[in-house]
């Protein structure tokens, strides 16, 4: 299937036309607010920390804010930095994309009032340049879409990680990309999830990063496994760990793993992915967006809102409660699978074709009510 | 009305989505279709068994086998964690 997309120079595709304004620091983030406030057509990509960060740690934040300002949805993107080093870090990642990318050097540009003023002229051009782009009718096989779940219920099991699932299905038959992560939601369950693998160096990958977040756990001391499921997922009707696993897991729905990323890294071949990331969904979000994901399906039973900047997020529910209780929200209503006696496939599909509309340029509630967040995982303690 | 999502066609066990009673004609939907007679009072969320589990059996969800039967589970009986146990995580039972 189709749909209107942005044709972007390194062949990517974008489903929005955005100038991401990229904070390379904490410490300039309220330069990077004030310049979004002022042009419209922006988006602000602000992170804590970096400054004082090293080693494996400075990685992840420079490749996951340089990953943000690749991704196909930003249309071009500005740099604001404290320093020329960093600054440069953040833009050389962007510029091999062909994007147009500008910067702002808060030491070079004397002070904040100066800096704000530098960092709205060229927001202000990048935004008129993007705004001649049209967008084009373009194949599904273009997208990669992040599949995600916070607030889960039994609802969620389902009806709503199911229905994703299906709809992920969809859009791997069609030739797409979709990226499942939160590691440790597949531990009870990594055997029967490593039976999808296409060959035993990507099985082995899988079981490496889900045992290794394990074995890491034991090591601090906690006992991640032993309480699952805990006394009110039985109570609500869970036996195993493996059946709450699953259900967790059937949001990536049933095609063959074909590959294993780390935190934010891009995928390069099509088809179904696993992406190991801490289960947080701020987080597991960020590392879609620099991972180059255009959209995100987000499944939530009780309701959680949050969406990400880049990546425009659909909240999927399939919970009778949640969808009356905050219907500004919820993006998708699946409750006619339980409501109704819908199949999982007949609502999946129609969520599927949802997904494309979103892609087109249909704006989801996140985006609209701009509730959206950026949380680059780090792992290792500052200097 | 009592009714239970199948998840898979091959699934042997339905998830209830009302509370049922025993006795109760449960509809199945999803992807499945027909109904099982409750054995006992199965809440909502609970799963059923939709074939009779021997003992040792599969029980399968999702496509997937999410435990052992520890005793045979009639069609219509309530399964959980009195009848099904886990493959994994079962730290009582390594050395």
């Amino acid at each position: 299937m189709n749909f209107l997309g942005y044709e972007r120079p390194d062949g990517q595709v974008g489903i929005r036309n955005w100038i991401g304004v990229i904070s390379v620091m904490d410490n300039i983030n309220p330069i990077t607010r004030a310049i979004c406030g002022a042009v419209d057509g922006t988006i602000p990509i602000t992170t804590l920390f970096v400054r004082g960060q090293f080693g494996r740690d400075l990685e992840i934040a420079f490749d996951t804010l340089g990953g943000m300002g690749r991704n196909p949805n930003l249309a071009g993107a500005l740099v604001i930095g404290l320093e020329e080093y960093s600054t440069g870090q953040i833009a050389d990642r962007i510029a091999n994309t062909g994007k147009p990318v500008e910067t702002v050097i808060l030491q070079q540009t004397g002070g904040s009032i100066a800096a704000t003023a530098e960092g709205t002229e060229k927001a202000a051009a990048l935004v008129a340049e993007a705004s001649s782009l049209r967008r084009k009718d373009l194949p599904a096989s273009t997208l990669t879409l992040g599949v995600e779940c916070g607030g889960s219920d039994t609802t969620s099991g389902l009806a709503s990680n199911p229905a994703i699932g299906r709809a992920a299905d969809r859009l791997v038959d069609d030739g797409g990309t979709v990226i499942i992560s939160e590691t440790s939601e597949f531990l009870g369950a990594e055997d029967l999830f490593a039976e999808r693998a296409v060959d035993d160096s990507v099985k082995q990958a899988f079981l490496d990063r889900v045992l290794g977040h394990e074995k890491a756990s034991m090591e601090r001391g906690l006992d991640i496994r032993g309480a699952n499921p805990v006394a009110d997922n039985i109570k609500g009707g869970l036996s195993t760990i493996e059946e709450k696993a699953l259900g967790a897991m059937s949001k990536a729905g049933t095609r063959p793993l074909v590959g294993v990323l780390d935190y934010g890294e891009s995928p390069v071949h099509k088809g179904m992915h696993f992406m190991a990331t801490p289960a947080p969904a701020v987080e597991s979000m960020t590392a879609f967006a620099a991972s180059g994901c255009q959209l995100i399906a987000f499944s939530t039973g009780v309701g959680n809102i949050i969406g990400n900047y880049v990546s425009p997020t659909i909240k999927v529910s399939g919970n009778p409660k949640t969808v009356v209780k905050m219907p500004i929200n919820i993006d998708y209503d699946v409750c006619p699978i339980i409501e109704d006696g819908r199949t999982i496939t007949e609502v999946g599909d129609e969520l599927y074709e949802y997904m494309l509309d979103v892609s087109s340029g249909t704006k989801v509630a996140s985006e609209i009510l701009n509730q959206r967040e950026t949380a680059i995982s780090r792992f290792e303690p500052s200097i | 009305m009592t009714r239970a999502i199948l998840l898979n066609e091959s699934d042997n066990v339905a998830t209830l989505i009302d509370d049922g009673s025993s006795g109760d004609d449960c509809l199945l939907q999803g992807e499945g279709s027909g109904a099982v007679k409750l054995g006992r009072d199965i809440p909502f969320g609970h799963k059923v068994a939709i074939a009779d589990i021997g003992v040792g059996g599969e029980v399968i969800k999702y496509g997937q086998v999410i435990g052992l039967a520890t005793e045979v589970i009639p069609t219509g009986q309530h399964a959980h964690v009195h009848n099904i146990e886990s493959r994994r995580g079962r730290g009582d039972k390594s050395a």
